[in-house]
């Protein structure tokens, strides 16, 4: 009852409204816009740019290549781009190695995400919802103060954080420190720059609709769940795609976090196998690279506009 | 009466939103900030308690040569890698812009580096760099550069090599300023044309004046990410040769986490801090004489 | 296009809800009846294995007993990773670290004492070997006890001489004999170098920081050393400190940096056919008793084409020396089950099993008896020559300095400058002295400064 409003012109009015506000900030092929001619030409153009994506792409290749030799190859000098014969059991030896456990970091990795996922979407689209749909004295400054904390680095905070989880742990008698709860848990109240996103998102949604949930007896927290979150469901699709990779590129906090490594992620994992192997291998390290950039390309593909947008919008790097 | 309680109520409601952001903001900013001003002040090492020290930790940090020295690599980073990657990425950009056969694989290609993982690309890196396998100084010898520098193993050539890797992964800068090339009103390079402008003419009077806030942004957010450069130099030299790529960040790692100074590093963190705002107040400052907005 | 979206969604999808719900977990079954000792271990490959047949013997015998059940993690970078691990207050029970580490662990008091514990067992000071012994300690107070130790020496390929024999003996050299001192070792490495003709090297005869793990202590081959560890002061500026690590530099002026440099990056790892020794691009190596085990393993076909002697001092008059270092067990404070914990430490520390231990490893025993058997069934064929160096008066432990980690990134720095030509030993080494003092002199005086505060106010700890 009270979400039947939503079914109705006025969505569509809100959906065109938010797509439009992403299409101004992200639409990065233009549909409709006249074809602009290139300012250099049109063939100089494209063999700059044949220059570009092979400096883009030749790293890749040789990646791959080396993933597929023997050592031996690998180390011959002059080397070859062509493996012979192809090593595919490069990567069983990476994924059996007993030096490394990347199933087990893999699944790691995704506890983490999924955990910080979850907990980053919801948390900050509450704190977004608060930011814009809701008018109470203190909300401008109180912004302001949540925009200003984007610029505090992490390495400013690590050092009294690792402090404060030793304290929780003690206070809690629960280990924190050398868990996981250190890498996902702040993740639940929000982050800056996701309510921020989410915010400006929420702001193009046109109050009518709320007004009309209130008038039917829908409650704040029914408007939230009910109006507010289906329709910013592209929105939230960037903050979730961004955590993922935020905590699938996630370094230092496992690095400082994490000392077992039965309990390490993906990037930690991949570090701790290059350094006790001393890095030459070279043939199992670059096939380890391919297995941890692999899923990230396969996502990319699966959610390019995500991407885009996302990049576009926040200028994060994932 | 009424009002007062309604704003109340409204407030209250508002809080109840934000809490988590407040909880959060206390908990895991604000508390750490302030335990990093009291612990910079203090001789700490977690197993045994803080112990008052007063201003030493600053004092020493002024004359201690390996701070200098991270100080200057990573300014000498953030000042060549920085405004150079921005240069490219903007450069890139304008050409994707142009409406043209493939451009979608083009800008596919040019971001995909962007997507890989700081520790992936560290260890493809490590490889491409090597001074004798390396592909890179294959191709050198191949032009004819028969002693090709030995990157990563030579302190004059370390910083350099890792600079010139940052501009691999400058994909997603491009987007951005893919992105904001779209907003310039393409009523301006009409006018252009009729005044008989050239295509740089065009670029510098006005693409560069119209996306000039999205340069801003990306200053300010470049700033603060070169001065936490960390995971790249960590793996890639350790810091060396010659301490020739120990970053900041590394060096306040090191002293908390493998000397155990935590006061030290608070310190180190603080000053970080600092220069973070000063520079972001900088570039904010300075944005006023370069950095136009549109009447939105 | 919608097709192959969606296979790539199953693609990336499907394995993830697997590995979530099926993948491997970081719980193993442990026994609900038994104490469980978690112990960090740096080893893996090979050396694991061994590690966790001597910790499953203890489970199956002594452990089952006592109701100990210990459980072997393996960690790496573990000397720093227990340090952090001490310091959040969630240590293992037992870390297995390198006895360099102890005087820093030690000093920060991350380290339960053992001196208690190691005497209730029967273990006393005439139980190891001299150097061993003092490694253990730090001010007074045992805190560690040895899992394997080893010590080094000149390993130098037989083939490599032979194949050299004419020039050697033109030279004056007897290519069926390491060489004896400094200057011998120089002119075997000049005559068994082989350059191409682009001037980089095919075969070298010796490059000191190759692998250059103990060029910290070449003092010692010259007599000196760089710790004065009655007056607790550095002496980097002792002419014989200078003088060592003007021998290392001479390697550089003599070969070229670039040449060197581009040796070492198309060498592999340690443990790899591409290790150069192993590679047999490399005639003479300072390394440790384990080599053996390495090359067994990795190169079979170099078994007794290589030998092993004490490596050359710069005086013939000292002969013998050597530097000794050893892999430890220890007991972070804060640990839970320290007794539990000890009752394996001392398991390992019984001649039988560390015997055993030890000739898995490839290394020495640190015990001062040593049984025939340990010397007539070790994998090392060269296991007297490295007994006799660690018994020797000339043998040499870690200096016991608590701010290592400090001494290491300067002295890695360092040898990078001097690799480079960049600076002199004679020039550098007075700089450094002054720095590291100093270093030490603030460390020392910070920890005085924070004990008084800490003993009149024994609540505040954090320990618990």
């Amino acid at each position: 009852m009270a979400d039947q409003p939503t079914n109705h012109p006025e969505t569509n009015v809100a959906t065109t409204g938010l797509q439009s506000n992403v299409a101004m900030l992200a639409e990065v092929s233009p549909q409709g816009r006249k074809p602009r001619r290139s300012p250099f030409g049109n063939a100089l153009t494209h063999i700059v740019l044949w220059i570009i994506c092979a400096a883009a792409i030749i790293p890749f290749l040789w990646m791959v290549s080396t993933s597929l030799k023997t050592l031996e190859d690998a180390m011959a000098f002059p080397p070859t781009w062509w493996p012979s014969p192809f090593q595919w059991h490069n990567y069983m030896d990476v994924l059996t190695s007993k030096k490394a456990n990347f199933l087990l970091w893999t699944r790691n990795t995704l506890v983490i995400a999924v955990l910080a996922v979850a907990g980053t979407t919801l948390s900050s689209a509450v704190v977004a919802y608060g930011f814009s749909k809701v008018k109470f004295k203190g909300r401008g400054p109180l912004f302001a103060l949540m925009l200003s904390t984007m610029m505090v680095p992490f390495p400013v905070t690590m050092v009294s954080l690792f402090v404060l989880f030793r304290w929780l742990g003690d206070t809690t008698g629960v280990p924190w420190l050398g868990t996981f709860k250190p890498l996902w848990l702040p993740a639940w109240f929000g982050s800056a720059f996701n309510i921020f996103l989410l915010r400006q998102f929420f702001i193009t949604i046109p109050d009518e609709l709320s007004e009309a949930a209130r008038i039917d007896g829908c409650s704040e927290v029914g408007i939230f769940f009910r109006i507010i979150l289906p329709l910013a469901r592209p929105a939230l699709a960037v903050v979730a795609l961004f955590a993922f990779m935020g905590v699938w590129n996630d370094f230092l906090g496992p690095l400082i976090y994490l000392q077992r490594p039965e309990q390490f992620t993906l990037a930690l994992g991949l570090q701790n196998f290059q350094s006790q192997q001393g890095g030459t291998p070279w043939q199992l390290l670059m096939a380890a690279s391919v297995l941890v950039i692999l899923p990230v390309l396969i996502l990319f593909f699966i959610a390019q506009r995500t991407f885009i947008e996302g990049i576009a919008t926040t200028g994060i790097k994932g | 009466m009424r009002t007062q309680s309604k704003e109340l109520k409204d407030f209250l409601k508002g809080m109840g939103f934000l809490s988590p952001w407040v909880i959060g903001f206390v908990l895991f900013t604000a508390i750490p900030i302030g335990l990093s001003l009291y612990y910079s002040f203090c001789d700490y090492s977690l197993l045994q308690p803080p112990a008052y020290i007063g201003w030493a930790n600053y004092r020493e940090l002024f004359h201690d040569p390996i701070f200098w020295k991270t100080v200057r690599n990573t300014f000498l980073y953030a000042i060549v890698a920085l405004p150079a990657g921005m240069f490219i990425a903007l450069g890139v950009a304008i050409l994707l812009n142009v409406k043209m056969r493939g451009q979608t694989i083009y800008r596919t290609i040019v971001f995909l580096p962007s997507l890989v993982p700081a520790v992936a690309s560290a260890m493809l890196w490590l490889w491409l760099f090597n001074a004798k396998l390396g592909l890179i100084n294959l191709a050198l010898r191949k032009i004819g550069i028969s002693e090709p520098p030995l990157w990563l193993a030579d302190a004059t050539w370390a910083m350099p090599a890792l600079i010139l890797m940052s501009f691999w992964g400058v994909g997603n800068t491009v987007i951005i300023y893919l992105a904001g090339l779209q907003d310039v009103p393409k009523e301006l390079y009409e006018a252009a044309d009729l005044d008989g402008a050239g295509a740089f003419q065009k670029v510098w009077h006005v693409t560069l004046p119209s996306i000039s806030p999205v340069i801003f942004f990306n200053l300010v957010m470049g700033i603060i990410g070169t001065l936490q450069v960390f995971g790249t130099p960590y793996i890639m030299t350790g810091g060396g040769p010659a301490r020739s790529t120990y970053f900041y960040t590394m060096y306040l790692y090191d002293n908390a986490f493998t000397y155990l100074r935590m006061g030290y590093a608070s310190a180190m963190a603080w000053v970080q801090l600092l220069v973070v705002i000063a520079l972001t107040a900088l570039a904010a400052w300075t944005s006023k004489h370069w950095v136009h907005y549109q009447g939105k | 296009m919608r097709v192959l979206r969606i296979a790539l969604i199953i693609l990336l999808i499907g394995p993830g809800l697997g590995l979530l719900f099926f993948g491997p977990r970081d719980t193993a079954e442990l026994p609900r009846d038994r104490v469980i000792v978690d112990y960090w271990e740096k080893w893996t490959g090979n050396e694991e294995t061994q590690m966790r047949s001597i910790v499953n013997a203890f489970n199956d015998t002594v452990g089952k007993e006592k109701g100990i059940f210990v459980r072997y993690l393996s960690t790496s970078s573990v000397n720093q990773k227990t340090l952090i691990a001490t310091a959040a207050g969630v240590p293992p029970d037992i870390a297995g670290i390198w006895d360099p580490n102890v005087p820093q662990f030690a000093a920060m008091d991350a380290l339960e004492p053992l001196d208690g514990l190691a005497e209730a067992h029967g273990i006393t000071a005439g139980t190891y070997k001299p150097v061993h012994w003092k490694a253990c300690h730090y001010d007074g107070k045992l805190y560690a006890l040895i899992s394997t130790p080893y010590d080094v020496a000149l390993h130098y390929n037989k083939s490599l001489f032979a194949a050299k024999s004419t020039e050697l003996r033109a030279a004056g050299l007897d290519p069926d004999r390491p060489p004896n001192t400094i200057a011998e070792l120089d002119a075997y490495a000049k005559v068994l170098d082989t350059l191409n003709p682009d001037g980089s090297i095919q075969v070298a005869g010796y490059l000191p920081l190759e692998p250059g793990w103990y060029a910290t202590y070449t003092p010692f081959w010259f007599g000196g050393s760089w710790w004065d560890d009655e007056n607790k002061r550095f002496t980097f500026t002792d002419p014989k400190v200078v003088r060592s690590f003007e021998w290392i530099q001479s390697y550089y002026r003599r070969l070229g940096q670039s040449a060197m440099s581009e040796f070492r990056s198309g060498t592999g790892n340690f443990d790899s056919p591409q290790n150069p020794f192993m590679a047999e691009t490399l005639a003479m190596e300072q390394q440790g008793t384990f080599l053996a085990n390495y090359i067994h393993n990795t190169k079979p076909s170099m078994d007794g084409r290589w030998a092993a002697a004490a490596f050359p001092s710069d005086d013939p008059a000292l002969t013998d020396v050597t530097y000794c270092t050893a892999d430890v067990l220890v007991i972070p404070r804060g640990a839970k089950h320290v007794n539990e914990a000890f009752e394996f430490i001392a398991y390992v520390n019984r001649q039988d099993v560390m015997e055993r231990l030890c000739s898995m490893h490839c290394k020495t025993s640190p015990l001062a008896n040593v049984s025939a058997k340990f010397m007539n069934e070790h994998a090392n064929p060269y296991i007297a020559v490295f007994e006799r160096l660690a018994a020797s008066p000339n043998a040499h432990g870690t200096p016991p300095v608590p701010i290592l980690p400090q001494v290491g990134e300067e002295l890695g720095n360092f040898f990078q400058r001097l690799s480079s030509l960049e600076i002199t030993p004679a020039e550098e080494l007075p700089l450094m002295q002054a720095r590291l003092q100093k270093k030490y002199d603030e460390f020392i005086k910070r920890q005085n400064n924070r004990k008084k505060p800490a003993d009149e106010m024994p609540g505040q700890s954090l320990e618990n």
